[in-house]
Parts: C-alpha cells; sequence; structure tokens
C-alpha cells in the first residue's frame, strides 16, 4: 500500500513528500508550499538546514561565508575525507582547531570530487541530470566541478535498490532509492528522449513466472515546471491517464515526453511550439510516441491549426509572452471541454520585468478570470525556478 | 444577428456541413444548463443534423486542404463540397453559414454571394455550436469509426508541422546567423592556435616574436623557415614574400637566425611544428574566405544595412534579431540597444540610465563621435540602420543607394556635431537616393519617353517587370502587395524626417 493512504490526509503527506524528496537525510527543511514558503533561496544561513552530520555542520559554518556553493552532498564528502585531510594538511601539528581544519578540508574536498569525478564519471552524470540546472539559482552557483558530489555512489543508479510507488497523481510515480526522484512510465522503453536516467522495475505478476519489466524515466524538477509544480504540491493538475492534453509551448518536447507518459496510450498530447528550430527536436521526439501530435504553428493564432485539434480535457501552457492570458483564453474558448482544466506556468519576468513578481502574478490570475477560467490555486516554483508561478485553473463557460 | 442555418466543421479526416435543426438560443447562451446541453450528445444531437460529409482521398490531399485552410482559402475541394450541399439561396432569404475563421468566411462570401457567414467571433451561439460540433463530430458523423479522427490528426500533424519546418522563408538570413557565429569562433581559436605556434616554435626561434609580431605572418614565417639553420642569404627573396616584401624586416629575420639562441630541433619534432603551423595558416586562410562568403551574402540579403554599418554589425544585428524581418519589425530604439539587453532590463530594474548603445557601438561612427554625442549618434545611426532594414527586407532589386546616402548622412551628423555645418536636409537626401535607384531602374530596364523620375506609377510598372523575370524566391506576399511597398517608403520618408527635425 502506498504510504500516502496510510497517511491522515492527502496535503499533510504531500508536504513531507516534500520535505523527503529533495532533503535526503530526513531534516526538517520548509515545505515548497506557496504559504510557508520563506524564501529559502534568500536567507543565508538556510543552506545550513541541509546538512544532517552535526560534524559537517561545524565544518559547513566557516566555510559557507567564502563558499556559497556547498551542498549536504560535498560536506558529506569533506567530512569523510576529514582524516585524510589533517594528515595531508598538517602532519606535523595534528593539534589544528576544528574549524581551521574544515576550511583546509573545503580546498581538498574540491580537489577530491574532482578526483572522484573521474573516477566515477557516469555517476555524477547520471547525478547531474537530476539535479539539473540548480547552478543558476541562489547557494548553488560557482563551477561545476563540485556539485553533485560523487562519492554517493549515485542515488539510484542501475542496480541500486529503489522501489517505484504512485504518486498521488495517477500517472506519475515516485522512484524511492537513496535519493528520491519523480518518475514517469517510459511509453517506448530504452529510450532516453533528452538524455535522462531511466529505472528499470522488474515485475512479477502473479503465479506464473512471467517477469515483465517496466521503464521509469527519471523527471527533472530543474527542467520541467509541471514537475516543479507536482513537486510542490499542485492539488490538482488535470492530467491523468487518458486525458487529451493540448501542450502550448512545448519546446523540444522534453517536457512533453513526460506528459505523454503519463496520459499513458489512451490519451493525446497536442504539442504546439512556433520555433522551428526546436519544432525539429519535438518532431523527432513525436515519431518515438504515437500519442504526440506536434503542431508547429503559432498559438496565438489557434484557428490555424484547428483541423488538428479536438477538444481537451486539459490546457497546459508554458509559453512565457506578454500576451499569455490571452493566448491560453483564445486557445480555451476553441479547444476546451466546459469544466476542463487549465495549468499555467507564468515567468514574472517575461510579462513585466520592473513590476513585483507578486503584483505580476495577481494581475494575470485576473486576466485569466476574465478569460472565464476559475483560478483555483497558485503555486511559486520557487526552489526550483526563480520568480515563477503555476496557476491552475478551471474552465467555465456558464457566467451563472 | 441571422439565426445559424448550417455549419461548416473542418477537421483533419474531411468537410463536414451540419444543418442547424434546432435553432439555439442566444438570450440564455451562457446558462449552466445550455451550456451543460452543449456536452450531451443526445440533446446536442437533436440540434443538428449532418448533411454532408466530404473525407479527404488521399493524404496529400489532406494536407493540401489543411494548410488552405490554416491560410484561409477555399479549396475547391470544399467550394463542391459547398455547392453540393447547401440548397441555392433565395434571393429573399439569404443562407446563414456558420465557419470558425474569419478569412475563410471572407472567402466563402467572395463567391457564394447567397450566403453570409457568422464566426465564433461574432455570434457567440456559432462558436458554441462550433465547438459542440468540435465535441461530437466523431459520433455524429456515423461513416466514422472509432479513432479515425485521432489517427488522421496524428499523420495530419506530423505532415502539416514537417512541412512548416521544411519549408522556411529566411533561407539566406539562416545562412548568415550561421556565418557569423563561425566567425566568431574562427577568430576564437586562430588567436589561441597561433598563439600555441608563437610557443612552440619559440623555443627554437625565440627571436621571430620580436621582429614579426603579426600572428598570421608568424605562422606562415615558422612554417617556411622549418629549421633555422637551413636558412641563408639565398631564401631573403622567400622570406620578403612572406612579410609583404619588407626587404629589412626580410633580412632581420635572416640576421637573427644566425645568432638565435634557440635551441636545435630534431627533424621528427620540426614535423609536427610544421604540421600544426600549417592548420594555423589554413585556418586563418579558411577564416579570410569565410568572411568574404559573409560580404556577398550580406550584399544580397542586407545590401543597405551592409552599406551603412558595414557587414560584421550588420549580419550581428540580424542574428541578434532572428531574420532579417525580424529586425525590420524592431523600432529603432530597440535595434539601438539590441545586445544591451542585460543591462537595459537591470535599468529598468533599479530605475536608473538606460545603456546608450548594443551590438551598432562596433560600428565605427560610435567610436569618432565625443563622449557627450555618443548617446546621439547612436540614435541617429539607430534610425538609420532600422530604415535601411525595412528597405532591404520590402525591396525586391538589392542596391546600395539607400544605404550609402543614408551613410553619408550620419557622417554629415558627425561633422554637424563636430564641427558645426549644417548636414544636408533628410528630405533631400532621401529625395536623390530614390532618384538614383528610379534612374537605376530606367537605364537597364525599359526605355521610357519621359525621363521624369518621379512619377511613382511608372516605378511600380517597372519593378512588376522586373518581379516576373528574376527573384522567383522572393516571399510572394511581397508582390502581392506591391503597391502598399511604395507606401512604406513614402511612410519612411516621413519618418526620418520627424526624426532629423527632432534630433
Amino acid at each position: 500500500m502506498p504510504p500516502h493512504q496510510t497517511q491522515s490526509g492527502e496535503l499533510r503527506w504531500e508536504l513531507q513528500f516534500g520535505k523527503i524528496l529533495f532533503s535526503p537525510k530526513n531534516i526538517q527543511r520548509p515545505s515548497t508550499r506557496n504559504e510557508s514558503l520563506p524564501t529559502p533561496s534568500n536567507s543565508p544561513t538556510q543552506p545550513r538546514e541541509w546538512h544532517s552530520h552535526p560534524e559537517a555542520d561545524a565544518a559547513a559554518e566557516t566555510v559557507e561565508d567564502e563558499a556559497d556553493f556547498l551542498e549536504e552532498e560535498i560536506v558529506g564528502d569533506a567530512e569523510a575525507f576529514l582524516e585524510v585531510v589533517v594528515i595531508v594538511g598538517d602532519e606535523e601539528d595534528s593539534q589544528e582547531e576544528v574549524d581551521e581544519v574544515s576550511t583546509i578540508s573545503l580546498s581538498y574536498s574540491r580537489e577530491i570530487s574532482r578526483l572522484q569525478s573521474s573516477l566515477s564519471t557516469r555517476t555524477r552524470v547520471a547525478d547531474r541530470s537530476i539535479r539539473g540546472q540548480g547552478d543558476s539559482r541562489g547557494g548553488r552557483g560557482g563551477r561545476g566541478a563540485p556539485r553533485g558530489g560523487g562519492g554517493r555512489g549515485g542515488g539510484a543508479k542501475g542496480g541500486a535498490k529503489t522501489i517505484v510507488e504512485p504518486h498521488r497523481h495517477a500517472g506519475i510515480f515516485v522512484a524511492r532509492g537513496k535519493e528520491d526522484m519523480l518518475v514517469t512510465k517510459n511509453l517506448s522503453p530504452g529510450v532516453s528522449v533528452y538524455g535522462e536516467k531511466r529505472i528499470s522495475v522488474e515485475n512479477s505478476s502473479g503465479a506464473d513466472d512471467t517477469v515483465s519489466k517496466t521503464e521509469y524515466r527519471v523527471w527533472n524538477p530543474f527542467r520541467s515546471k509541471l514537475a516543479a509544480g507536482v513537486l510542490g504540491g499542485l492539488d490538482e493538475i488535470f492530467i491523468k491517464p487518458g486525458a487529451k492534453v493540448l501542450y502550448l509551448g512545448a519546446a523540444s518536447g522534453t517536457s512533453v515526453s513526460h506528459v505523454a507518459d503519463i496520459v499513458g496510450p489512451t490519451g493525446t498530447v497536442f504539442a504546439v511550439e512556433f520555433s522551428h528550430r526546436s519544432g525539429r527536436d519535438l518532431i523527432n521526439m513525436a515519431t518515438h510516441r504515437t500519442n504526440v501530435i506536434p503542431i508547429i504553428e503559432d498559438a496565438r493564432h489557434p484557428l490555424k491549426y484547428r483541423m488538428l485539434v479536438s477538444m481537451v480535457d486539459v490546457i497546459f501552457a508554458d509559453v512565457a509572452q506578454p500576451d499569455q492570458a490571452r493566448i491560453v483564453g483564445l486557445n480555451a474558448h476553441l479547444f476546451l471541454k466546459v469544466g476542463g482544466g487549465v495549468v499555467v506556468s507564468i515567468k514574472a519576468n517575461c510579462i513585466d520585468s520592473t513590476a513585483a513578481p507578486e503584483a505580476v502574478f495577481a494581475r494575470e490570475v485576473t486576466k485569466l478570470r476574465e478569460e472565464r477560467i476559475k483560478p483555483l490555486e497558485q503555486l511559486t516554483l520557487e526552489p526550483f525556478e526563480r520568480d515563477h508561478a503555476m496557476v491552475v485553473g478551471r474552465y467555465v463557460r456558464s457566467t451563472t | 444577428m441571422a439565426a445559424v442555418d448550417y455549419l461548416l466543421h473542418e477537421s483533419a479526416v474531411g468537410y463536414a456541413i451540419f444543418q442547424v435543426v434546432h435553432q439555439a438560443d442566444t438570450i440564455g447562451n451562457r446558462l449552466k444548463e445550455v451550456q451543460d446541453a452543449g456536452q450531451d450528445l443526445a440533446k446536442f444531437g437533436k440540434m443538428v443534423k449532418v448533411v454532408g460529409f466530404a473525407p479527404y482521398r488521399t493524404a496529400a490531399e489532406a494536407l493540401e486542404n489543411v494548410n488552405l485552410v490554416s491560410e484561409g482559402v477555399m479549396s475547391d475541394y470544399l467550394r463542391s463540397e459547398l455547392e453540393l450541399n447547401l440548397p441555392k439561396p433565395s434571393k429573399k432569404k439569404k443562407i446563414v453559414l456558420g465557419v470558425s475563421d474569419k478569412t475563410l468566411a471572407g472567402s466563402i462570401k467572395a463567391s457564394f454571394p447567397g450566403i453570409e457567414c457568422e464566426t465564433g467571433d461574432t455570434s457567440e451561439v456559432c462558436g458554441d455550436l462550433l465547438r459542440g460540433l468540435r465535441f461530437h463530430a466523431g459520433k455524429l458523423l456515423v461513416k466514422l469509426q472509432e479513432g479515425d479522427v485521432d489517427r488522421a490528426q496524428l499523420g495530419l500533424g506530423h505532415a502539416y508541422s514537417r512541412a512548416k519546418v521544411k519549408f522556411s522563408v529566411q533561407k539566406n538570413d539562416n545562412h548568415i546567423i550561421q556565418a557569423i557565429a563561425t566567425l566568431d569562433h574562427l577568430d576564437k581559436a586562430v588567436n589561441t592556435f597561433s598563439m600555441r605556434v608563437r610557443e612552440w616554435y619559440g623555443w627554437h626561434f625565440p627571436e621571430l616574436v620580436r621582429i614579426v609580431s603579426d600572428n598570421h605572418t608568424y605562422a606562415k614565417l615558422a612554417l617556411a623557415i622549418g629549421d633555422k639553420q637551413t636558412l641563408t642569404q639565398d631564401s631573403l627573396h622567400d622570406i620578403a614574400a612572406l612579410v609583404n616584401d619588407d626587404g629589412d624586416v626580410a633580412q632581420a629575420v635572416i640576421d637573427a637566425a644566425r645568432v638565435s639562441m634557440g635551441q636545435a630541433i630534431s627533424d621528427a619534432d620540426m614535423e609536427n611544428v610544421s604540421a600544426f603551423a600549417n592548420r594555423v595558416v589554413k585556418l586563418a586562410e579558411y577564416r579570410k574566405s569565410l568572411y568574404q562568403y559573409l560580404v556577398d551574402k550580406m550584399a544580397i540579403v542586407a545590401p543597405n544595412l551592409a552599406t551603412l554599418i558595414g557587414e560584421v554589425v550588420a549580419a550581428r544585428l540580424i542574428s541578434h534579431a532572428g531574420s532579417l524581418t525580424n529586425l525590420s519589425k524592431y523600432p529603432a530604439s530597440t535595434v539601438q540597444i539590441l545586445g544591451a539587453e542585460k543591462a537595459l532590463f537591470r535599468a529598468l530594474k533599479t530605475k536608473g540610465n538606460t545603456p546608450k548603445y548594443g551590438l551598432i557601438y562596433h560600428s565605427s561612427f560610435i567610436g569618432r563621435a565625443g563622449a557627450k554625442n555618443k548617446g546621439r549618434i547612436s540614435r541617429f545611426l539607430a534610425n538609420k540602420c532600422s530604415i535601411a532594414s525595412r528597405i532591404d527586407n520590402f525591396s525586391e532589386e538589392p542596391n546600395t543607394k539607400f544605404g550609402e546616402a543614408l551613410r553619408k548622412q550620419v557622417e554629415e551628423r558627425l561633422d554637424f556635431y563636430a564641427t558645426g555645418t549644417a548636414p544636408t536636409k533628410n528630405e533631400d537626401a532621401m529625395r536623390s537616393a530614390m532618384d538614383a535607384v528610379l534612374g537605376d531602374i530606367q537605364i537597364d530596364d525599359i526605355p521610357m519617353t519621359d525621363a521624369a523620375p518621379q512619377s511613382e506609377k511608372k516605378e511600380k510598372k517597372s519593378k512588376d517587370k522586373k518581379d516576373k523575370d528574376s527573384k522567383k524566391d522572393k516571399k510572394r506576399r511581397h508582390s502581392e502587395v506591391n503597391g502598399d511597398e511604395e507606401a512604406v517608403e513614402k511612410k519612411k520618408k516621413k519618418k526620418s524626417k520627424k526624426e532629423s527635425s527632432s534630433d
């Protein structure tokens, strides 16, 4: 039985889940829910909450000031190699103070992680693909080398023990290993779309000894805003097995491939993208997934592709245009079923770079209301994206 | 508002025409019950009736029709279908057909005089009915089997998108964008490699660096000299040929080789140094030919813009905008700070001073202006660039007349800032450029009895003629709006007039 059913409330579990997923050692960490979010990237002391080992914490405290790229794994490494460092660093005087040692250990930990990177390149590459482009955000800056911390043996790499459980949202799964990851069931087994990691699970089905293999693909919240929204704890995403999805702003089809995994062979994804360059990759991806219909056309003119789209259950929009509420409205009036869902990712900078993000989000929500989309919830994607919000709404065509 | 009698439904499988049996109520349209009824097949099925369904017969036909529908053009297939299934309209009562797209509605009305069209924009009832059709079409069209529509959508979606990607309007622009990017990378690579050659060959002949400082010449010399021991007075001419026939430099090289403190080098080592030097020389030569290619390409795609600010900066502008068409759509203020987005947005956020220039800083004009006038000349230059890019994008015959005129204007403006000499009035400058263009056309096109180049009509005629015999690859759109083009140019004139007065 999946854990979320044993919990008293779904929401509660979701909070805990977010915590489990991105702090592998079960440390208290503020949930990523909107209301209780104390903007972790802004507070300088926040990274401490990521560390578990007291020694490592001590090391980290002195170190944080001079290097902010520190992560929990690295601290773990530094700790693991602490003895080595002491021997190497001060053979004559071993009575050095702890914090001095730890500053040295940092410089060594860089070396060490570089060494390890050469030893276990495969693992590190895999690791990076999960953690994704986290480096542009606060607390994770700096060079590429120290990231990932190769010594961890790579959360759930091949051969390691992982258990895949269904997520609260149908069609999405959680792989629990050393590190928990969001995964979707691969529709075309054996193929990675954008170099993401795959997890294969053998399930013996009942009495007969037939062993069927199911393959899952890791869904990186740093690359996909929908995944970030799911991790943030959206109550409803409308995208579920069998659903018809109109995906505006499909780009190269990385996120689209996961949405296609979720809706499964009985659902359909209409992926609209304007750029020819990324449209090329989208078409290539769609050739492997028959439930994706690529449409290279401007989402501002939905009438141009009206022959290719049927009525859909949900519109997902990630177009990052100043008039995106209007674009969503136009498409909803033509293609969205009454009572269908709307999931919009809003990048505040793309709409108004001078106004405060909160004001921009509020304005966009009002605009959506005018398009007869009733907003249900709003969520910032804070740990994953800066100044982004995810707005979920329901299309209510009747006005009474 | 007339009630909708018939509905046209375009789908991936074909055209379907429905008759509206039960007229929907306009007043209660937004009631929840009414909206729910639209979702219910049993209720909606009673409101409409299929009168005709024309499936596409082949995939090619489907693609062709979909392309036409998307452009709002009525295909012959649709015309015959409409003729077949709509009753002949009487004089008293016109038939009202509900169509999704207003451009398609326009073309239908044009060829069927007795038909009025309603769209989702003009009538909400019509929009709701069309939504209902989209929802239920798969079931209402009884000939179709389950999954037919989905399969057709999939196939057609791929075909349509593939065709879109394949057909690109800005074919030439892409090459320019790639060429300028390659050029940047080459510059960087040639530089680092040259440094490496100097470093490597320097062990053998350290004095050469001080005599020849130019990277390319150095690499060529290293290749020609090889082992410095082999250098004698006889090779003076060969060396001189490599250093622009400068006898002194060549003599200095030979003298230095004689007393060099460099280490001796084995043949095997020398071979490797030479091989590398050879690569560097080749790379530098390739860079030159690529640059020439870019210059040639710019002369075809954006001659005026290239004449105004130089090929490289012009290419960079196009590359930054994505295409010449995009660049020509930008206002001059955007062109001015193109490439300085980061500074601009930071300034907007902090309410500081916005940047004065972006990519156009690299044109020689801004460097020549005094510190106080840099911003002014940048604004002026951006105005001219914007005009030049528009002329390039919308004219059919590439020529540099306007570019030259614009360049001269910028020069005069610079002069004005420096010495106070009054520049030519914008109106005069543009008129003389226009006359020059028209004069050119007359000379090599058709002998005209009237020499006065002012009449716009003649220009149009001559342009049309040119259009026919050449430039097939130009966008069709442009030849269609040929008349507009002059208006555009006129407007430009007006605009630039305003700008110069405001300056």
